[in-house]
């Protein structure tokens, strides 16, 4: 019970937040706008944070990127170095590499900035990764959410890219390795290659002035791009609402969560905090990148172990396990890494970004859905979905082939055999057990972890077998009542059928109500 | 003769026990001419920048009998070579880097030689060493020795007049089979490069002038004793110098990197995203 | 149509007339009397008041680590301890805020519609917009379009191509870049020291990179020179007699620049005569002139031919016979 002294406070809160509304409102007509945005609902189901993670993570290295560009120096001007690293002491290098030297030993506080942001980057790629997941599994990006998708495919592009170049700005042997690499990538493009290459670097690589530009576009071109679209990628989820798994008391037209105000917007917060509880533990705890190791890129070096990132793992395993073909004829070529580093990725951003039509067309709904399908209740999407993860692991193991064959002692030439075959018989076996798992899922309406998957068999008095499901007799071993809106009839919780395997449920029609 | 070729594995067939008896005459007579060599050798000082290896009677004939009992089943009594490759001018250096690194002695010839600890104490290592030493001089051709490496800084501290010079060679010659960061890799054939940051000065110098197969050696032609010197100096550095930047995970790079971000990085924010939100 | 409003939310918890006006019926999806101001410890006072000092006494943690945040810079910083209490400060600031949210906050499980029939336009409002927008197509599509169709369209291509020219200006064209390295006749073969290499520096199974004399920067031009031995080459077409005998010496020369990406080719297999590449796993064969055995790379390492001078230093007899390094459409073929 609340005292008068509180309820007095209270007032005169009250009375200070009206002053302040009214004094917005005077000058913008915000009261309408910031009501229904104090009083919006979020879905509370963990894996809608996932995105969330991501906007963070970018905040952060967005944060972090700034306090680092200040001490970088975007320059390929060779400088001596004679700082705090004896081992590179004397030795030549760019600029770029040595102000990254400087930032790591001589600047307080600066190695933890640039270990964080490293960091940050790997966990929002990862994150990106996993909310395309959550979205591709759960079929949120059906009408109405195709743009958010395309949206949401091109953030996840430029992420990488962005990502590639930031870690090549210090100029160190692993990731100037890897701008041979792409360099060859682009030269080996038909027609114009050559010139593409030598435009964009300036030259012949490595080129004189390339980290002015790397520069210019990591710290701004990719960045404007990114804030742009995610702003774009939030208004329209702002806006479109939320999508929410089915459940007791939710239909397609309705919404059940959180109030932003004060929930959602303080569980967020913490959120935040959690992260940056991880990335800055990470950033002071675990190295990362320890460019003076590495020391700085010159042409006729190379080190075991040159791998990119993980989210970029995937284009070098490709590189790797893609045969050594190339064609030539009337003098001209098109040279190996044309496939891989070209074709590959352009066919499954193609995919990707095509997806929600595929879909559309794959299943015949072109309706409008709010309430999300849990895997299982498309077999067909789901078994795709997994087939694809499986064969990106395959490339991304395959970028790791002498670090794998040095721990286990096998050799690389095996290695690369079994993971050539392994990119598609691994996917196609993969999704089969998918395809399979979902079906029988749904027909048993379990739960996979909670309950054990399969039916109950009963013997009758004359000796028969039968086998209980959720189509007979309403029961399906999970005691005649279950979690998710479902009761054991193959209704949802809402009178909606569920349909059986492929079908999907009836009554997704917007209702005029 | 060529190193390469006394290094090569070249099975031949040997009959074992009664072979070895019918040989023990001869080797006491080897044995004995060691022991006069020893004598006229006693004063011997080691050629510059090597470390000198005994030559004392009792440490080589402590050396036959150890070098006798694991070593002479493969390559032969007097090691004139069997299963395993003659030994008469590999030099000092390739027995030390192979006996103390417990690369030898080796249970079947067909085993690649890899990394262990050492099957033998300090002092039989030195004595074998000094066998076959003995053994190389007597044929006349003595083989690398082993070299003296004189650190020019110790582990901690990073005022080495010589760590940069050691790492420029190191990148350009060690880095692209070992790593940049010394922690081994993976040649073709699945013959595994091995980790270094465990490796004393001695043993990377030996290996260096050795070029104990699959690895090249680098002669005096190529690197001077001083290069040698500073690039063991620098894998030393590198295996006994704490991290900077903190814990340093496997020291392999961006896979490792990748496997904590991705596992654990992600996988704790999922964690807290469950503890938010609801399980649906 | 007025300005427009707000679509009517109905959110169940403002009361029966919740913006919903007139003749809007109650959506049967909404409950319309759920508790906006409920929060688990609202009605337990005393546990309410002890989580309330357990988060403000997380949020002490949080001020610690802030104080020791700044001694750790004063005296110089260190990487690890900055790392544990900014770890252990945002992880205690969060907990404290996720505990206050949970238990003490509400906003908990409401439910709202999605205001359907507002979020997107009616059948008037959509006729209406387009109406607006054909105003102005129709006027500008005038006699069949004339000016967009043939005059803008063109135009646009064509002025807005030129516009991209500036571009160009970032890069040098290729020309003969990609065709000749550094390398000439007499040119000796030097380390990255800048000491020139003899025909009897190397022992066999040696291996070492060369630059030539004067251009050790070069980025076309390392080349791995190595001593096989006895050990015969098969030389393929054109690059017959490009290695040194000298005793039991037999130099040879590649080029250091993988035929497949351009990384440094260097690791180098005593055992099966191999040279690897450690960006992809390409493997050349040493003795059958460095042709490709394993993996992705899909031409041979190109030769450098070698000469003795008299005084025995080794020298390039002239530069490579074909294009070094990775592919492009270009390059003629062998």
């Amino acid at each position: 019970m609340s005292t008068v002294a509180e309820r007095s406070a209270d007032r005169k809160r009250a009375k200070k937040e009206q002053e302040l509304l009214d004094w917005a409102d005077d000058r913008l007509g915000s009261s309408t706008w910031v009501r229904s945005a104090l009083d919006k609902i979020f879905p509370d189901h963990w894996s809608f944070m996932v995105g969330e993670i991501a906007m963070y993570c970018f905040i952060l290295l967005i944060v972090t990127g700034i306090y680092l560009a200040l001490f970088y120096k975007a320059s390929d001007a060779i400088v001596i170095y004679h700082g705090p690293y004896k081992p590179l002491d004397g030795q030549s290098m760019t600029e770029a590499f040595a102000s990254t030297l400087n930032l790591s030993f001589s600047v307080r506080a600066g190695l933890v900035m640039r270990q964080a942001h490293h960091w940050a980057a790997n966990i929002f790629m990862a994150a990106v990764a996993f909310h395309m997941c959550r979205v591709f599994f759960t079929g949120a990006f059906r009408r109405p959410r195709e743009i958010n998708w395309v949206i949401g495919v091109t953030l996840l592009l430029v992420a990488m890219l962005e990502g590639f170049s930031g870690y090549s700005l210090p100029d160190d042997l692993l990731s100037g390795s890897g701008l041979r690499v792409v360099f060859s990538i682009v030269q080996s493009i038909p027609l114009i290659g050559p010139w593409l290459a030598f435009n964009v670097w300036g030259g012949a690589f490595p080129g004189t002035e390339f980290f002015a530009r790397l520069f210019v576009i990591h710290e701004f071109l990719f960045p404007l791009l990114l804030a742009g679209l995610l702003g774009g990628h939030l208004a329209i989820l702002w806006h479109q609402k939320h999508t929410d798994f089915a459940g007791p008391g939710k239909t397609e037209h309705n919404i059940v969560g959180s109030r932003l105000w004060p929930q959602y917007a303080i569980k967020s917060t913490a959120l935040l905090m959690f992260i940056a509880a991880v990335i800055f533990g990470l950033g002071g705890l675990i190295q990362i990148n320890p460019i003076w190791v590495y020391g700085p890129f010159e042409a006729a070096r190379a080190s075991a172990g040159t791998q990119p990132d993980w989210y970029v793992g995937w284009l070098d395993g490709g590189l790797r396990l893609w045969p050594h073909w190339e064609f030539r004829s009337f003098g001209h070529e098109i040279p190996n890494p044309f496939f891989p580093g070209i074709v590959l990725p352009g066919i499954v951003f193609n995919v990707i970004y095509a997806w929600p039509w595929i879909d559309k067309k794959l299943f015949g709904d072109y309706e409008e859905h709010n309430l999300l399908d849990r895997p299982r209740d498309k077999p067909l999407r789901t078994a795709i979905g997994v087939a694809a993860l499986l064969f990106f692991f395959d490339l991304t193991l395959a970028s790791a082939t002498d670090l794998i064959g040095n721990a286990l002692q096998m050799s690389f030439e095996l290695l690369i055999e079994i993971l050539q075959y392994g990119s598609f018989i691994g996917p196609i076996v993969g999704g089969v057990i998918a395809y399979r798992t979902c079906v029988l899922l749904k027909n048993t309406n379990a739960h996979p972890i909670q309950r054990p998957v399969g039916g109950i068999m009963i013997r009758d008095a004359r000796g028969g077998y039968h086998t209980l499901g959720a189509s007979h007799d309403g029961h399906d071993g999970n005691d005649g009542h279950e979690g998710n809106g479902h009761d054991g009839s193959g209704h949802d919780g809402n009178g909606h059928d569920q349909g059986t395997a492929l079908e999907p449920a009836a009554g997704g029609h917007p209702a005029e109500d | 003769m060529t190193t390469k070729k006394l290094l090569a594995s070249r099975p031949k067939n040997s009959s074992g026990g009664r072979l070895r008896h019918a040989l023990v005459g001869p080797a006491a007579l080897v044995g004995a001419a060691m022991v006069m060599f020893g004598v006229l050798f006693w004063t011997t000082s080691a050629p510059a920048q090597m470390k000198p290896v005994t030559m004392s009677p009792v440490s080589i004939t402590a050396g036959q009998t150890l070098f006798d009992q694991h070593c002479a089943a493969c390559h032969g009594v007097g090691g004139v070579g069997g299963k395993g490759p003659e030994l008469l001018n590999v030099g000092a250096a390739a027995v030390d880097f192979f006996v103390a690194t417990g690369r030898m002695p080796l249970s079947s010839p067909n085993l690649e030689p890899t990394s262990h600890a050492p099957f033998f104490n300090k002092a039989q290592i030195a004595d074998i060493v000094a066998y076959v030493n003995a053994l190389d001089i007597e044929h006349g051709t003595p083989g690398p020795g082993i070299p003296d490496i004189t650190p020019a800084c110790n582990n901690e501290s990073a005022n080495c007049p010589t760590l940069s010079e050691g790492n420029a060679l190191f990148m350009m010659n060690c880095a692209q089979c070992h790593d940049a960061s010394g922690s081994g890799g993976l040649l073709s054939h699945g013959y595994v490069v091995p980790s270094l940051r465990q490796a004393t000065r001695t043993q990377v110098g030996e290996a260096i002038r050795v070029g104990p197969r699959p690895m090249p050696n680098w002669g005096p032609g190529q690197f001077t004793d001083q290069q040698v010197s500073a690039i063991a100096d620098y894998v030393y550095y590198l295996g006994h110098t704490p991290d900077p930047g903190g814990l340093g995970i496997a020291h392999f790079g961006p896979v490792p990197e990748g496997f904590v971000g991705v596992i654990f990085g992600l996988g704790v924010l999922l964690l807290c995203s469950r503890l938010i939100g609801n399980r649906g | 149509m007025t300005q427009t409003e707000s679509p009517k939310i109905f959110t169940g918890t403002h009361g029966p007339d919740d913006g919903a006006g007139e003749s809007t019926p109650w959506p049967h999806d909404v409950p319309p009397d759920q508790d906006d101001t409920w929060y688990p410890l609202r009605d337990d006072p005393w546990r309410a008041k002890r989580m309330e000092y357990f988060i403000a006494f997380l949020w002490g943690i949080t001020a610690v680590c802030g104080v020791g945040l700044a001694i750790v810079y004063c005296t110089g910083g260190q990487a690890e301890l900055e790392g544990m209490f900014l770890l252990v400060g945002f992880a205690t600031m969060g907990t404290g805020l996720l505990l206050w949210a949970r238990n003490l906050l509400p906003g908990h499980d409401i439910t709202a519609s999605r205001g359907t029939d507002h979020r997107t336009s009616s059948p008037e409002e959509r006729a209406a917009v387009v109406e607006s927008l054909s105003r102005g197509t129709d006027a500008m599509m005038s006699r069949r379009g004339f000016l967009v169709k043939k005059v803008l369209v063109p135009v646009g291509g064509i002025f807005g191509l030129a516009a991209i020219f500036p571009l160009a200006s970032l890069g040098a064209r290729p020309g003969r870049a990609l065709y000749h390295t550094k390398w000439y006749a007499g040119s000796r073969l030097v380390t990255e020291d800048n000491v020139a290499l003899h025909v009897d520096d190397l022992m066999v199974d040696g291996i070492m990179t060369v630059f030539p004399e004067g251009y050790i920067d070069d980025p076309t031009s390392p080349v791995v020179v190595l001593n096989i031995g006895g050990d015969p080459i098969k030389a393929r077409r054109g690059q017959a007699g490009f290695e040194v005998i000298s005793g039991a010496n037999g130099i040879v020369a590649f080029s250091k620049i993988c035929t497949h990406a351009g990384c440094a080719v260097s690791l180098f297999n005593v055992l099966s005569m191999q040279l690897i590449c450690p960006c992809h796993q390409s493997t050349f064969n040493i003795l059958q002139d460095a042709a490709p055995v394993f993996g992705p790379a899909p031409r041979p390492l190109p030769q450098l031919p070698l000469g003795v001078r008299p005084d025995g230093y080794l020298i390039a007899m002239s530069d490579f016979i074909e294009p070094i390094g990775p592919g492009f459409w270009n390059r003629s073929g062998d």
